[in-house]
């Protein structure tokens, strides 16, 4: 009995139209690569993240928590459990580090940086990621650069992320050195 | 081949038919060459087509996927308008192939000239014949000229470029804007809608004021247009004011804008109520679907391909697919985007119609950017759903880029559109 009412249930959801997570995730291709691996360079790579910071980050645009040029616009035309479902299908994607040459100066100075500040929650030099930091070696660096610039332009509404407040004393120079070195670790 | 050979390897195919490793490191498809699960026929290797023949490969890797294109390289519309300034060149905008080929599709160079539904076969201009189960075109769309009087397909290789496919036509309107004196004015005549990427004309006015801002900054660019209201229009008309002021000028229907002849040796557009003479003229006829399509009895009276817009299968012949520019899709405009997003929806409809399942839900995303001035970029997002057989918008999603942006907000678009670039046309051909 209980088999066959969920069968019918998942008849009746067909019936309304849930869209796989294939078909949702495939619309983003366009912006950030086949399968999430983006080819660069303002658009960030989100194949491999982590599925929890996926569906925070796409909530936050959605309810314009966090402010977006495109991205709010976009996700306002997903559900919920939409949303879980495009996470799942990038989460599960392979993270594609870039390939390309980085400024072995700039990224040294990133790595001070990085060890001072940063590493306690983007630890192993950006590589680890949970549901409150996303990976950030081998991403684009314009991205990164973006991404930093952006929140200390916001200031207060950006502090109640992790880490925002060291983000918000970082000078231009070191933005630029940070987001070379994330970009240089593979 | 050596037929002892094809037999060899035909059965060590089928030995390895059931191992996944292989299929995972892409096994060429000569190995699955004597017995396709289904052999698929894309035409048109654009924004489209390309697509739709990656993600079948993705979707089934046992498709038997065949791209015929008649061009060896593709030259991307969206940019293309950045040529026109001088802001970047043409190679930029040109691929080839051979992504695609290493997926296991089978690229054609070959011009599709004849299309049998009831034999299921498509036949090349040189006689070549493709068999198909399922077909799905991407041919884009056609000029009509014929609505303006003197106007030709000759003269618009030769005179007046559309330059509404980016090519050799590309580069003769930049060669005509470089020739072009001081204090001249460039015209770009506007189609009536439907037609290929409605903000266009709107971009390529602000981009050829780019150039002439800085090369003849006493030059006019004047639109004269078919329509009243336009894409972005708010947008537009703020950008061209802030960077440009008065050097463009839109001229509707309403106040005379929309062209009825050409006079070719005077240099001279007809308008209903008043004439004007230009030093460059950029006519952007009115559009419809491929030839193609229109020759093969896959258009109804409008012009454009009636599809059933789950799966994109023409509603006048079965088995046939048409995405893109030439299909009607709904509330999606005719944008490389949209041309992407539908390339993938049809792709898993077909590979699920050979597998035996229902055709998927469908789940659709169009994205527009149009580059102003080098820190001056603006945009259009859309999402669609489909609502009784109809693509429609998802209410509240969408939009333009806010009316009240700051400069920082508009330099970034910039950088979006261009990583937008790199993106679709890496999903396109690598």
């Amino acid at each position: 009995m209980l088999a066959m009412l969920l069968a019918s249930f998942a008849f009746s959801a067909q019936a309304e139209g849930v869209r796989s997570a294939a078909m949702l995730s495939h619309t983003c291709a366009g912006c950030h690569g086949t399968d999430g691996a983006s080819a660069g360079e303002a658009m960030p790579t989100i194949a491999g993240m982590d599925k929890g910071y996926l569906v925070k980050i796409l909530e936050d645009y959605k309810d314009d928590v966090r402010p977006s040029t495109i991205m709010g616009r976009i996700m306002r035309g997903y559900s919920d459990q939409e949303i879980a479902a495009i996470a799942s299908f990038f989460a599960d994607r392979p993270w594609v580090s870039t390939e390309r040459p980085i400024d072995g100066e700039l990224a040294y100075q990133g790595e001070l940086i990085h060890q001072q500040r940063c590493e306690s929650c983007h630890a192993d030099g950006g590589r680890g990621q949970d549901a409150r930091s996303p990976r950030l070696a081998g991403q684009w660096g314009p991205y990164i650069q973006y991404a930093l610039e952006t929140c200390r332009a916001r200031g207060e509404s950006c502090k109640k992320r992790q880490g925002a407040e060291r983000v918000m004393v970082l000078e231009d120079t070191e933005i630029q050195a940070l987001a070379h070195y994330y970009e240089s670790q593979k | 081949m050596n037929p002892s050979r094809r037999r060899f390897l035909g059965s060590v195919g089928r030995a390895a038919a059931g191992s996944a490793a292989v299929s995972l490191l892409g096994a060429p498809a000569i190995l699955r060459a004597d017995a396709p699960k289904a052999r698929v026929v894309v035409v048109g290797g654009g924004y489209g087509g390309a697509i739709a023949a990656k993600y079948l490969k993705l979707a089934d890797p046992e498709l038997r996927v065949t791209l015929i294109e008649r061009n060896p390289v593709y030259v991307s519309c969206p940019l293309s308008n950045e040529v026109l300034a001088g802001e970047r060149d043409i190679e930029s905008l040109t691929f080839d192939y051979r992504g695609l080929s290493r997926r296991g599709i089978a690229v054609m160079g070959d011009e599709i000239v004849e299309i049998d539904p009831e034999q299921r076969f498509v036949r090349g201009k040189g006689g070549a014949r493709y068999n198909y189960d399922k077909l799905i075109l991407s041919p884009g769309v056609s000029f009509d000229f014929s609505t303006i009087d003197g106007m030709s397909a000759e003269l618009a290789d030769s005179r007046f470029p559309h330059a509404w496919k980016a090519g050799p036509q590309t580069l003769l309107l930049r060669k005509q804007l470089e020739a072009m004196p001081d204090g001249g004015v460039c015209a770009i005549v506007a189609p009536p809608n439907p037609f290929r990427c409605p903000p266009g004309p709107y971009e390529r006015a602000a981009q050829i004021a780019l150039y002439l801002s800085h090369h003849k900054p006493k030059s006019k660019v004047m639109i004269y247009d078919a329509k009243d209201a336009f894409s972005k229009q708010g947008l537009f008309q703020a950008a061209w004011k802030e960077h440009y002021g008065d050097m463009i000028e839109w001229v509707p229907a309403a106040a005379g804008g929309n062209i009825e002849a050409i006079d070719p040796d005077s240099m001279t557009l007809v308008g209903p109520v008043e004439d004007f003479e230009a030093d460059v003229i950029n006519l952007i006829p009115p559009q419809r679907a491929a030839e193609l399509a229109v020759n093969n009895d896959l258009v109804d009276a409008s012009g454009w391909c009636p599809v059933n817009q789950q799966t994109f299968e023409s509603t006048l012949h079965s088995d046939i697919h048409v995405i893109g520019d030439a299909a009607m899709a709904g509330a999606m405009p005719k944008s490389g985007y949209s041309a992407n997003s539908q390339g993938k929806v049809c792709a898993m409809a077909v590979a699920a119609a050979i597998n035996g399942q229902s055709a998927p839900v469908p789940s659709y995303v169009n994205t527009c950017y149009s580059i102003l001035a080098p820190d001056h970029g603006i945009s259009v997002a859309g999402v669609y759903e489909l609502k009784d057989g109809e693509i429609v918008s998802v209410p509240g999603a969408g939009g333009l880029s806010a009316a009240d942006a700051d400069a920082r907000t508009r330099a970034i678009e910039v950088q979006f559109a261009i990583g937008w670039y790199r993106n679709i046309t890496a999903d396109m051909f690598t």
